[in-house]
């Protein structure tokens, strides 16, 4: 009975119990919906599916294959991290709707039709904001306006694109929208209108290049536990949409290659370092999102693999940056440094954290980000390669370089704090264990991949080891060179332009030019109008002025004339 | 937002340097050796690569073309960064205001 429901549904109807719980207990509430909801998932009949009836269409609310397992498992796997991680928070609206957002997200990535997958997909828009609106300050409020606005876009071409689909095709089922074999490659534009709407809507939602910077807008005002569920999900849900319902569309290959580059260079001069976080995690969907349009069956793996290992790593550099604000205050480069010092847990934790985004042999980011760049030589596209080996040793420069070195050394800002809580430790703990324990123990990882390979794909050989210490390392030797050399750009408190410009200025500025010239124009039209009025409002009282042609005194024999004419006039019509 | 900059104990005082920051000199230099470790492991361990690991491409067999890649892609990435803030920077408060 149990398994017939969504997986994840416990900790949405759960999350609504929370508020009985009172302040302190609600943060343990949420961690036991959250391990209960793995519990049901982990015992759930392998690989099954629930098919419902509704208004005549036949929906599919639960479908578990094994690319839904792994992505439910990973969910449910940050779910309990980030729950051990708030257990110190006393605000129960988080808890609510960070349960609430987890349990949709859990639920839209088993959902097998595209009916059940709108619905959890908005739930998890709805839901998210009041982590941004947590924070309480003026600027969280309006970024998480912002960024629900375009979260429901995002809904809304979702819902749009599945009806158009339904009328063309008659099918509401969430497969492959033109029925791909794995391998196989396809263009945008053999795409019907619905799915390219679709297209549209999960392009939002996973951040594709000029759609988003939603995400570096919002993912930095959230508060520190907020940012650490919102880095686990709606990306990563967006990353399983396309993974479904687009493998193997060419076009994928290079805005992933795009979304790999841009941000890197960003993230280089940003100074709020949770900011650096969500540019570099774009740059981490832009591998993903490669790995989807080669669409073999290595580069889906490589996908799955490697979204498996983000959610965890990028959690655990979230969760350090989140421990680094809950005690110091901020985030931001200019005012952190030193801190190794104070926090020596956090600043090895986060250590680990930078060495698995960046690739290191034995972390988790080695055995996964490599399977997406050996698809692409498998399939010998040399500048998709070269693409991936740039964003390499960027990814390297901002997170494995930048986030701890600025954060924990560089200059001591002479800032003493306590070490982060015991909870929030013991959740960095857990990630940075499994960061560990998957880069080592990764056959676990690739057990559970959505295919078997033939030829079982081997991270560590002698070559790839060497080759990427070979790029990591001096890459680091590159970082030491500039800072020594003073060519390093220096850390500016600043605010840097992005796309979000067109909407937060230009829209403004140019909605002000539009009222202001249908202002003006209006007024034009209002004043003319008025002048014409005046005019013959003073013609009619010339003409009856004293002197005027009516209102004047006429002389008796003018009058006797002018009857005479009139009954001439009268007389001649009356004969014709 | 709870800060507790404040409320610190003063366990180790401000100004006082770490070991790390005492021996950076040490670090870089380790950092270096590694590098030349790297190197050293492609040119000995060579004949190894093609049996488990075919390169895709012929680059990947130039001697260490992944060294010089990570080395130059690295300042190409900085600089672009300094390129791309001469553009996009702005006051802090620029969209407050």
């Amino acid at each position: 009975m149990i398994h017939s429901l969504p997986p994840g549904m416990i900790m949405i109807i759960g999350a609504l119990l929370l508020p009985f719980l009172g302040k302190r207990l609600s943060a343990w509430g949420a961690l036991g919906l959250s391990v209960a909801s793995l519990g049901i998932f982990w015992t759930a009949p392998e690989f099954h599916s629930v098919p419902l009836t509704m208004l005549g269409n036949e929906l599919n609310i639960v479908r578990i294959d094994r690319l839904s397992w792994l992505f439910g498992l990973v969910f449910h796997i940050a779910a309990i991290t980030a729950s051990i991680y708030a257990l110190h928070v006393e605000d129960t609206k988080q808890h609510i709707a960070a349960m609430v957002y987890a349990g949709s997200a859990i639920a839209a990535s088993c959902a097998g039709d595209l009916i059940s997958l709108f619905v959890c997909w908005e739930l998890t828009a709805v839901s998210s904001v009041f982590l941004i609106w947590a924070s309480g300050s003026e600027r969280a409020y309006k970024s998480g306006m912002r960024y629900l606005i375009i979260q429901v876009i995002s809904g809304v071409l979702l819902l749009s694109g599945a009806i158009i689909h339904f009328r063309e095709t008659g099918s509401l089922a969430f497969n492959h929208f033109l029925g791909l074999e794995f391998g196989a490659t396809a263009s945008i534009w053999d795409l019907g209108t619905g799915p390219q709407l679709i297209l549209l809507a999960f392009g939002i939602k996973g951040a594709f290049p000029l759609l988003h910077n939603w995400l570096q807008d919002a993912y930095p005002e959230a508060t520190p536990t907020g940012t650490v569920f919102l880095s686990a999900f709606t990306t990563k849900l967006a990353i399983y949409s396309l993974a479904r319902g687009f493998y193997g569309i060419e076009e994928l290959i290079w805005i992933g290659c795009a979304m790999t580059l841009f941000p890197i260079i960003f993230a280089v001069i940003e100074n709020d370092l949770r900011r650096v976080l969500a540019y570099s995690l774009n740059n981490q969907l832009g591998f993903m999102v490669v790995g989807i349009g080669i669409g073999t069956e290595l580069a889906l793996n490589g996908t799955a693999a490697h979204a498996f290992c983000h959610i965890i790593y990028k959690a655990l550099l979230f969760m350090s940056m989140g421990a680094v604000l809950h005690r110091v205050g901020t985030t931001k480069a200019t005012e952190l440094g030193g801190l190794h010092k104070s926090m020596p847990l956090t600043t090895v934790f986060c250590i680990i954290g930078g060495g698995a985004i960046s690739g290191f042999p034995l972390l988790s980011g080695f055995i996964s980000k490599s399977m997406i760049i050996s698809a692409a030589g498998e399939e010998h596209m040399f500048a998709v390669w070269i693409v991936l080996l740039i964003a390499s040793a960027g990814v390297m420069e901002h997170s494995g370089i930048k986030i701890p070195f600025f954060a924990f050394f560089a200059h001591d800002s002479g800032k003493r704090v306590k070490e982060a809580p015991w909870n929030m430790l013991l959740a960095m703990f857990i990630g940075a264990f499994l960061c560990v324990g998957l880069g080592i123990c990764y056959s676990y990882l690739y057990n559970i991949l959505p295919f078997h390979m033939e030829h079982d794909y081997v991270p560590y050989t002698a070559a790839h080891v060497i080759l990427q210490l070979q790029l990591l390392l001096f890459a680091a030797l590159a970082f030491v060179f500039l800072m020594k050399a003073k060519l390093y750009p220096a850390e500016i408190r600043s605010t840097n332009l992005d796309t979000d410009w067109f909407y937060r200025k230009l829209l403004p500025l140019m909605i002000g030019f539009g009222a202001t010239v249908v202002g003006l124009v209006d007024k034009g039209i209002r004043l003319g109008f008025l002048a014409t009025l005046k005019g013959i409002l003073n013609r009619f009282s010339r003409l009856f002025s004293e002197r005027g042609v009516l209102g004047s005194t006429w002389s008796t024999s003018s009058m006797a004339f002018w009857a005479a004419v009139l009954l001439g006039v009268c007389l001649m019509v009356y004969y014709l | 937002m709870k800060t507790e900059t404040e409320n610190s104990n003063h366990e180790t005082p401000a100004g006082e340097s770490s070991w790390l920051e005492r021996n950076v000199n040490l670090v870089i230099v380790g950092l270096i050796v590694a590098c030349i470790g790297t190197l050293i492991a492609q040119w000995a361990y060579h004949p190894l690569f093609d049996d488990h690991h075919p390169p895709h491409f012929d680059e990947e067999n130039i001697f260490g073309f992944q060294a010089i890649f990570g080395f130059v892609a690295f300042v190409t990435v900085v600089f672009l960064g300094r390129g791309l803030r001469l553009i996009i920077k702005r006051e802090e408060d620029y969209y407050d205001s």
